[in-house]
């Protein structure tokens, strides 16, 4: 009960207010609705667009998971193959870091020339602004094993895969998971700007309500892109809660 | 190329560098008739400079402007949202389409017409002419990709005139790549613009323009503000009048603002200027403008408009045609 209030109740209690305090404000303003719409007219274009919003959200929701699951998937490969030697690492990962710092929204055009129309640019484009925070995390989190507990597999004469099975990747999953919390909202951005241009779910329902020039459907849409993130989020804490009870005593009380 | 579609993250307000100092030149070689200080007007574009704009560009070329007490200032650009920099105050006139100006007071903004630039909708459908497509019915027949801006007003028209279910309708990019690379593709175009382009990189292109299929609202309109209107009508009045000798200079000889479209726009070459410039005359001065002068309004297209997108559920209400536009007498 207690750890229900002490979770719960203050995330809660900032939304009340700063709902309540956005209502108002732009009440008392009068700021045109075109501008900016009341959490009220939010929620209520929400409700009357759900048949919209709700399959939109689902397009999206599927090419984020596909996205995200090639961006572990690759990511955890590139992260174990740049982790067995220095030499490698210095080689490739300076070229992991482009993945970073490309601009998606300046070549997500591309992406549909490449891709064509539809669900596999967007995934291109989920995967392309998620992969990095994988490789980055997982690669440092193999990178820092404990060099005595190395040398003690060493010493046992354990097999390169024994140590990665059973040492490396364990020790780095820590790590990989803190990758996949930046990951999983950065897969919804890259999602919904690959929508942009590709076509399907949530961006375009974005892009058909600002020509519309309905802001409060903007918002909703907005807000149902957010959800989508949240749930990812709140999903990889409970993978990680249960996937590192074992190991790491300090996950339990958290 | 086109429209002006809300394009996020990219640079909302691209100024165009056109500011007090090509303001002062005006001054100086027209200067106005008293020496009073001249009275800052900024209107914002929804797109690049191009043949749309002519007449503005030749306004503030031949001092049109300045003549009237005027500094003209040009801002935004590609994806400005214009309706919300007018309502919001941060300029006092700027361009949209007249769909626009129905649904923005539909949602609570108070922005009227007061010019309206082409008395015929330049959009259209362009096609590849090796189909062999005799209209939009052939098209829609024939099936293949579409590529539109979502959410326009006139795809929703064509949803309900015709059977797009064979269409693939997927986002404009802003590119006649595309349209270019894949012959069954078709898209959206301001038959101004990107037929022009296409033909020049090779293709053969056609174009179906949506006021044939009975949807046709002023294009490139001058909005302001309700309250500016009744508050200030002086001014509204010189602007107007200001368009109105541009557009004739521009009709007449598109060729010094295109230079200065061209400084501006360098995507775009001047053959292509002076072929855009040419294709438009018959949209913008016809019969009507002819008598009324360019930029006139009638009551009744924008009743018609009103009441097309009313029955597409585009606007939630009502619209009461009559607020969206206003007659203005042109002071000289």
């Amino acid at each position: 009960m207690s750890r229900l209030r002490d979770t719960v109740l203050p995330p809660a209690a900032t939304f009340v207010l700063t709902t309540a305090a956005a209502e108002l404000g732009i009440r008392a303003a009068h700021i045109s609705p075109l501008l900016l719409p009341t959490p009220s007219a939010v929620a209520r274009a929400a409700v009357a667009h759900a048949p919209t919003l709700l399959p939109a959200l689902a397009t999206t929701a599927k090419a984020v998971a596909i996205g995200l699951s090639l961006s572990i998937a690759v990511g955890l490969v590139v992260a174990i193959a740049l982790s067995t030697s220095r030499f490698v690492e210095r080689a490739f990962y300076p070229y992991a870091i482009f993945f970073q710092i490309v601009p998606i929204v300046a070549i997500a055009p591309l992406l549909v020339i490449w891709f064509g129309y539809g669900i596999r640019a967007v995934v291109a484009a989920a995967f392309i602004v998620s992969v990095f925070p994988v490789i980055a995390n997982a690669l440092a989190g193999l990178l820092s094993v404990d060099p005595a507990l190395r040398d003690l597999f060493r010493l046992y004469g354990a097999s390169g895969f024994a140590r990665l099975v059973k040492l490396s990747l364990p020790w780095a999953l820590p790590s990989v998971l803190v990758g996949l919390r930046i990951a999983a909202g950065l897969a919804v951005i890259g999602a919904i700007v690959g929508e942009f241009v590709g076509g399907g779910g949530l961006g375009v329902v974005v892009l058909e309500a600002m020509r519309q020039q309905r802001t409060d459907l903007v918002f909703a849409a907005v807000l149902h892109a957010a959800g989508l993130g949240l749930a990812l989020f709140a999903a990889v804490n409970v993978a990680s809660h249960f996937a590192l009870r074992r190991w790491h005593s300090q996950e339990d009380e958290t | 190329m086109k429209r002006m579609g809300a394009r996020i993250g990219l640079a909302l307000a691209v100024s165009l560098g056109l500011g007090c100092g090509d303001t002062r030149k005006e001054q100086a070689s027209n200067p106005p008739a008293a020496a009073q200080p001249l009275e800052s007007v900024r209107i914002a574009l929804n797109w690049k400079a191009e043949p749309e704009f002519g007449g503005l560009f030749e306004a503030q070329r031949a001092g049109e402007f300045a003549k009237r007490g005027l500094a003209l200032e040009i801002t935004g650009g590609p994806g400005a949202p214009v309706v919300q920099m007018v309502e919001a105050g941060q300029v006092e006139f700027g361009f949209a389409a007249a769909d626009e100006v129905v649904v923005a007071r539909d949602r609570g903004s108070d922005v009227v017409a007061v010019f309206a630039t082409y008395q015929t909708n330049p959009q259209g459908i362009m096609v590849h002419a090796s189909r062999g497509l005799a209209s939009l019915r052939d098209l829609f027949a024939a099936g293949g990709t579409l590529e539109v801006e979502p959410g326009l007003a006139y795809v929703k028209h064509l949803e309900k005139e015709f059977d797009l279910s064979k269409m693939k309708i997927v986002p404009y990019g802003y590119s006649i790549a595309p349209f270019l690379a894949d012959p069954q593709m078709a898209q959206q175009v301001f038959v101004t613009a990107e037929p022009i382009a296409a033909k020049r990189q090779g293709a053969d292109p056609q174009v179906f323009l949506i006021a044939e299929t009975g949807f046709d609202p002023y294009a490139a309109v001058v909005i302001a503000t309700g309250a500016q209107v009744r508050d200030h009508a002086e001014r509204v009045s010189k602007v107007v009048a200001a368009l109105r000798a541009g557009w004739r200079g521009y009709l007449d000889d598109p060729g010094p603002a295109n230079a200065v479209m061209s400084t501006l726009n360098q995507e775009m070459d001047a053959e292509t200027f002076r072929l855009a410039a040419d294709a438009q005359k018959p949209l913008i001065e016809d019969d009507f403008a002819r008598e009324h002068g360019i930029g006139a309004m009638s009551q009744q297209r924008w009743a018609t408009l009103a009441g097309q997108l009313r029955a597409l559920a585009i606007v939630d209400k009502e619209p009461d045609p009559g607020a969206c536009w206003t007659e203005v007498r042109a002071i000289d």
